[in-house]
């Protein structure tokens, strides 16, 4: 039995295809060879044969369009022999009729096409009689496929003899109407085929008879884009006759595949002056269209092309004419769009209230009232539906967000933002999640532009605005947020806060104080993220009146308040159960108060101090963090010159003690070491800022430190401390405290080198080995290389 | 004719004079030959002369009589032997006598009546011929000569267009509209199909021409039905509101004038047969006739040289008027039935006869 293989249906179009163009290039060079002889007839029927090719139904679309490529290929050959023909005055009489004896008519019209084609051109005053008779005998052609390739081939063949002149000075060659007439009835046939296809077979085969449509398209298409090459269709005609005539057909087809398509191609082949004067036409008919339309997409793909237009032509001066209210119109017609397609899902009509305001952004840079009234239109269209929340997941807050990005992104200027009236309440829409992720796009885009917010008020209106940032909110989902996340949201706010910042110091302070009632109603989660930005603000501020003293007579007593309104501030951080951080903002303010002078700014800073100091006792109790607070503070005082003697004693003795009292014995070591520095290097008023340079009590300070350091049970420990402590007897000593000798400093060397081989070996070992070799090396150095004038490390045994 | 070649013989030319300047016209023969004859017209004087040439020069031919015959005749092919002569005008050339040299006898049939137009059909013929008879004793010598005749007509006085609105009820329903009812060999049938309502799933349209020869009468009638042209005129199918142009040309099909009851002995009708074809290949058909006729060319030539600016004009469409509303033309228009066909053969066989029954039994259901 032959075996026949089961061809696939791309196979089969591939044979089906080969066989047809076969036959063409046979019958094509048949027809070559009669024409070459000058047998006109029998080449003509050659090529009536070969065109009974495109008589085929078995073709896909796709199949078609190749082998009329090939076949109209090959009937240039004929046309061109014609036009020699005729034009050497070989007319051959009749020959418009003779073709017309083809009996099937698909061959036929292409050769009457063809011919037609000869005698416009070589008889230009047939030129308008032709057109008309062609465009119309080619409605015998009623399969969509093959009459959407005819009338294309005509649409090709006339090209170049359209006439394109406003008046005739030979009526039958026809004007500009005429072609308009041509190309438009054209188009509605070729439109009405192709919409036909739609309802052509059986409904299982709806996509791929749409796939082959799509495919399709473009030969429709091309009718408009010649009507947009006649170069003498102006603005009039174009409204008066071109463009209704396109709608009409437009809008009668119901068919949302050609309608959707048809109208994006009106926008992109006519001009854009066009456009801007025929605005309310196309517009309108846009409310006409099919439900299945996508009517969003026409309407912003016009507005995108008018934005694109208006900004390119600001370069030539050109510009939107003044008297087109290009805003206007859209929003009404928008409006009026929205009004009459009530079953448009509402995330399309956001989306177009988003086109509108790209549109206000794009030509009216300079009209913030007009993304009001179309955030006001949005405001009203979720008041009418009774919308209470919308979804942050659904494609309503999608577009939602994108219409409130756009202002943000385009002005990067968060104050604009906050011109526009409707933009909070319309945020009120949104669900906490849209709420949040907005409130934080603000916040981020205020900070790449470093947008300062100058005034109470507009503080006053972001703050309420983000919200959601900002404080816990009713509508807040219960579960915990993930910390990174919350983190960094928080750590933005933070940094937000440095932008709240006026110039004017009375102003800054009305700032702060309205930003920490804000920031203060954060709860404790968020306030250890924002009130210390505010602290530090408020901070620089007293700073900045110290530095207007001669100015602004009442400096002192804003700085006197200022201070206070700190406290305050830090306090609330002590409320919500933290520690470490308000004693840091404590002794940070105590820095900055001992920097003042105005009166009893002593008073104020010993306050900070001694808050710092109960926040110490009361409030940390972990050892580490212990002698991390107690270093600090040691730290502080030791830089703080603002104190008399009576304050300085009593915290000075409290360091002390505190230092002495820590819990384990080598921490109590280390804190007495660097207590000894506040003997050393502090000041009060009473060195009149000088350093006090007390040796004795320093050297008091070391030696209790090798006795608790001696209490270590822990031999690693203990030697690791001496080596620290050795280092400390040497800073002092270089600094020329005479209480610290050369004796004392080989003495314990000479200790270390005992116990150091006792160690086990080991990586903490050899740490403390590398600290010891490094800390003689200096030494040694010195040693070695004595400076002139310096002190000199005679006698020391290392 | 001689036989064993005894005797005297002679051949016999027919001369007609003018020959040079008038025009021939192609008939066919029986056979389906193509024949190339002199043509004449209705009234001309029909003369010439007859040429004798003697075989054997020198010798004598008695004969009888010559006489020349101008003979109209109509000629079934199912009954040869009953010739029907409608016109046999004689005229002597010679009486009974000698013919002792090569002898020319002029005639003339001045204004001859030529009623009926050449026709050779498929079971008849029409034939116009002249005959030249030597009488003789044994076998006379016989010359025959065909000429064609063509009738010409002038342009008729009414030539209504034909409009109609036909269908089948719920099925398809359209409105056709021939520019005239009367056409002129060389004329063009213009004219467009309008779609009322389409139910069915066309595929495609032609309009054909059919010549329609009957011949005998009563009981021994025959008709034949030949298909002249068929002409395709739309391809797929057309949704209601579509209008279809048809525009087909005559001159390049094999027609006669029509001939109604030639001398009771035959007709040929025409018909313009409007099928429209369905997926399934069914036809849908309805049959219209024209009446064609024969235009004289020489007024022809005479309008077109003085009227006509462009030579080169081809025929083209008038005024696009687009889809026409046809409601206001005939207003309260009867709708004929179409008929149709399963079978594809019966549309040229005959099988008319059932046809029009079904459409007299459809249309009885309409009424009721």
């Amino acid at each position: 039995m032959p075996m026949t293989p089961q061809l696939s249906p791309v196979e089969e179009q591939e044979k089906l295809l080969d066989e047809a163009l076969n036959i063409v290039k046979s019958q094509a060079f048949q027809m070559k060879r009669c024409l070459d002889k000058a047998k006109l007839m029998d080449g003509l029927k050659h090529a009536s044969t070969m065109l009974g090719e495109l008589r085929t139904s078995m073709l896909s679309p796709k199949s078609y369009y190749e082998l009329y490529m090939a076949i109209t290929d090959e009937l240039r050959h004929l046309e061109l022999y014609l036009l020699d023909e005729f034009q050497k005055g070989r007319k051959v009489t009749d020959l418009y009729e003779l073709v017309q004896y083809a009996g099937n008519i698909v061959p036929r019209l292409y050769l009457l096409i063809t011919v037609g084609l000869v005698y416009i051109k070589t008889n230009p005053c047939l030129k308008r009689d032709l057109l008309k008779d062609l465009v119309e005998m080619c409605r015998g052609v009623q399969h969509p496929l093959r009459g959407l390739f005819l009338r294309n081939y005509l649409l090709q063949c006339t090209r170049n003899v359209l006439p394109d002149v406003a008046e005739a000075e030979n009526e039958s060659e026809g004007t500009v109407r005429d072609s308009i007439d041509f190309v438009l009835m054209n188009f509605a046939e070729m439109n009405k085929l192709w919409v036909r296809m739609q309802h052509q077979g059986h409904s299982r085969e709806r996509e791929r008879r749409e796939r082959e449509r799509e495919e399709l398209r473009i030969l429709v298409g091309t009718n408009l884009v010649r009507l947009s090459q006649l170069e003498t269709v102006n603005l009039d005609k174009y409204r008066k006759i071109v463009l209704p005539g396109i709608l009409e057909q437009v809008v009668s087809c119901r068919d949302a595949i050609a309608q959707e398509y048809l109208m994006e191609c009106i926008i992109q082949v006519f001009p854009d002056e066009f456009h801007l004067q025929t605005l309310n036409t196309f517009l309108k008919s846009c409310a006409e269209l099919n439900v299945g339309v996508n009517v969003k997409n026409i309407i912003i793909s016009l507005i995108d092309r008018l934005a694109t237009y208006s900004q390119r032509a600001d370069d030539t001066s050109s510009g939107i004419p003044s008297d087109v209210k290009l805003f206007d119109v859209f929003s009404d017609q928008v409006a009026a769009i929205i009004q009459c397609r009530q079953e448009m899902p509402l995330e399309d009509v956001v989306s177009l209230q988003v086109s509108l305001v790209n549109l206000a952004q794009k030509c009216y840079p300079m009209r913030v009232d007009y993304v009001d009234k179309v955030l006001l239109t949005t405001v009203h269209i979720f008041q009418k539906l009774n919308l209470d929340r919308v979804d942050y997941t659904s494609p309503v807050s999608r577009e939602l967000m994108r219409l409130m990005k756009i202002p943000v992104d385009n002005y990067n200027n968060l104050l604009t933002v906050l011109q526009l009236q409707q933009y909070a309440p319309l945020m009120e829409y949104f669900d906490y999640h849209g709420r949040k992720s907005l409130a934080a796009y603000l916040v981020a885009n205020a900070l790449d532009n470093e947008t300062l917010i100058p005034t109470q008020e507009q503080v006053d209106t972001v703050l309420t605005m983000i919200s959601p940032l900002v404080q816990d909110q009713s509508d807040q989902p219960t579960a915990e947020e993930d910390p990174e996340d919350f983190a960094e949201e928080q750590g933005l706010l933070g940094r937000f806060i440095h932008l709240l910042r006026s110039d004017i110091p009375d102003q800054q302070y009305l700032i702060l104080s309205t930003a920490r009632k804000h920031f203060g109603a954060g709860g404790n989660k968020r306030i250890k993220y924002t009130l210390p930005p505010i602290v530090f603000q408020a901070y620089q501020l007293a700073f900045k009146y110290k530095a207007l003293k001669d100015e602004d007579e009442m400096w002192e007593k804003k700085c006197q308040k200022i201070f206070q309104f700190c406290h305050q501030t830090i306090t609330a951080l002590i409320k919500a159960e933290l520690a470490e951080l308000p004693l840091r903002l404590f002794l940070q303010g105590a820095v900055a108060v001992g920097l003042m002078d105005f009166e009893n700014h002593e008073t104020v800073a010993y306050e900070f101090m001694s808050q710092a100091f109960s926040l110490y006792e009361d409030e940390i109790s972990d050892s580490k963090a212990q002698l991390a607070a107690i270093t600090l503070i040691v730290a502080t005082f030791e830089q703080m010159a603002c104190f008399g003697e009576e304050n300085h004693e009593p915290l000075r003795t409290q360091c002390a003690l505190a230092a002495s009292k820590l819990l384990k014995k080598p921490d109590q070591c280390r804190g007495v070491a660097t207590c000894a520095h506040l003997f050393w290097s502090g000041k009060s008023l009473a060195s009149r800022g000088e350093e006090i340079h007390d040796g004795k009590r320093v050297l008091e300070c070391l030696k209790k430190g090798v006795r608790i350091s001696s209490q270590c049970m822990d031999p690693s420990v203990q030697v690791q401390l001496f080596v620290e402590l050795l280092n400390h007897y040497i800073y002092f000593y270089e600094k020329g405290n005479d209480q610290v000798t050369v004796v004392m400093l080989s003495q314990l060397i000479g200790r270390i080198r005992e116990e150091l081989p006792n160690l086990e070996a080991n990586e903490e070992t050899e740490q403390i080995n590398k600290h010891f070799s490094n800390t003689l090396e200096h030494l040694r150095s010195r040693l070695e290389s004595p400076e002139s004038e310096g002190l000199s490390y005679e006698g020391l045994v290392l | 004719m001689s036989f064993f070649g005894f005797g005297q013989s002679a051949e016999i030319d027919i001369v007609l004079d003018g020959t040079d300047g008038r025009k021939k016209a192609d008939i066919k023969t029986e056979e389906g030959k193509k024949e190339r004859h002199l043509l004449y017209y209705d009234g001309e004087t029909v003369a010439g002369k007859v040429n004798v040439t003697l075989k054997k020069p020198g010798s004598k031919l008695e004969h009888q009589g010559v006489k020349i015959e101008f003979v109209g005749q109509i000629e079934l092919y199912y009954d040869r032997g009953n010739q029907h002569e409608f016109t046999s005008l004689v005229k002597e050339l010679a009486r009974p006598g000698e013919l002792v040299q090569n002898t020319s006898y002029p005639f003339e049939f001045s204004n001859v009546e030529k009623p009926f137009e050449s026709y050779t059909g498929s079971n008849v013929r029409l034939r116009y011929f002249l005959r030249v008879t030597i009488v003789r004793r044994l076998s006379d010598i016989v010359k025959e000569m065909d000429i064609v005749v063509h009738t010409l007509s002038s342009y008729p006085d009414m030539n209504n267009s034909i409009k109609m609105e036909v269908g089948i009820e719920d099925c398809l329903h359209i409105e056709f509209e021939y520019n005239k009812s009367k056409y002129h060999l060389k004329d063009v049938i213009v004219g467009k199909i309008y779609f009322l309502l389409v139910r069915i799933k066309i595929k495609h349209m032609e309009i054909a021409i059919i010549k329609r020869e009957t011949t005998g009468s009563g009981p021994n009638t025959f008709t034949e039905n030949e298909t002249i042209a068929k002409y395709e005129i739309m391809d797929g199918a057309p949704v209601r509101g579509e209008s279809i142009p048809i525009r087909v040309f005559l001159a390049g099909y094999d027609l006669t004038p029509t001939m109604r009851d030639i001398n009771k002995k035959f007709s040929v009708r025409y018909y313009l047969n409007l099928v429209l074809m369905d997926e399934e290949d069914r036809r849908y058909f309805k049959q219209q006739e024209i009446t064609l006729w024969r235009k004289g060319e020489k007024t022809r030539k005479n309008l077109q040289t003085s009227s006509s600016t462009s030579p080169q004009m081809p025929h083209l469409v008038q005024g696009g008027d687009g889809p026409h509303n046809h409601h206001d033309v005939n207003a309260p228009h009867a709708i004929e039935d179409m008929k149709r066909e399963d079978e594809e053969d019966k549309l040229v066989g005959g099988g008319d006869g059932s046809a029009r029954k079904k459409q007299v039994s459809e249309a009885d259901q309409g009424n009721e």
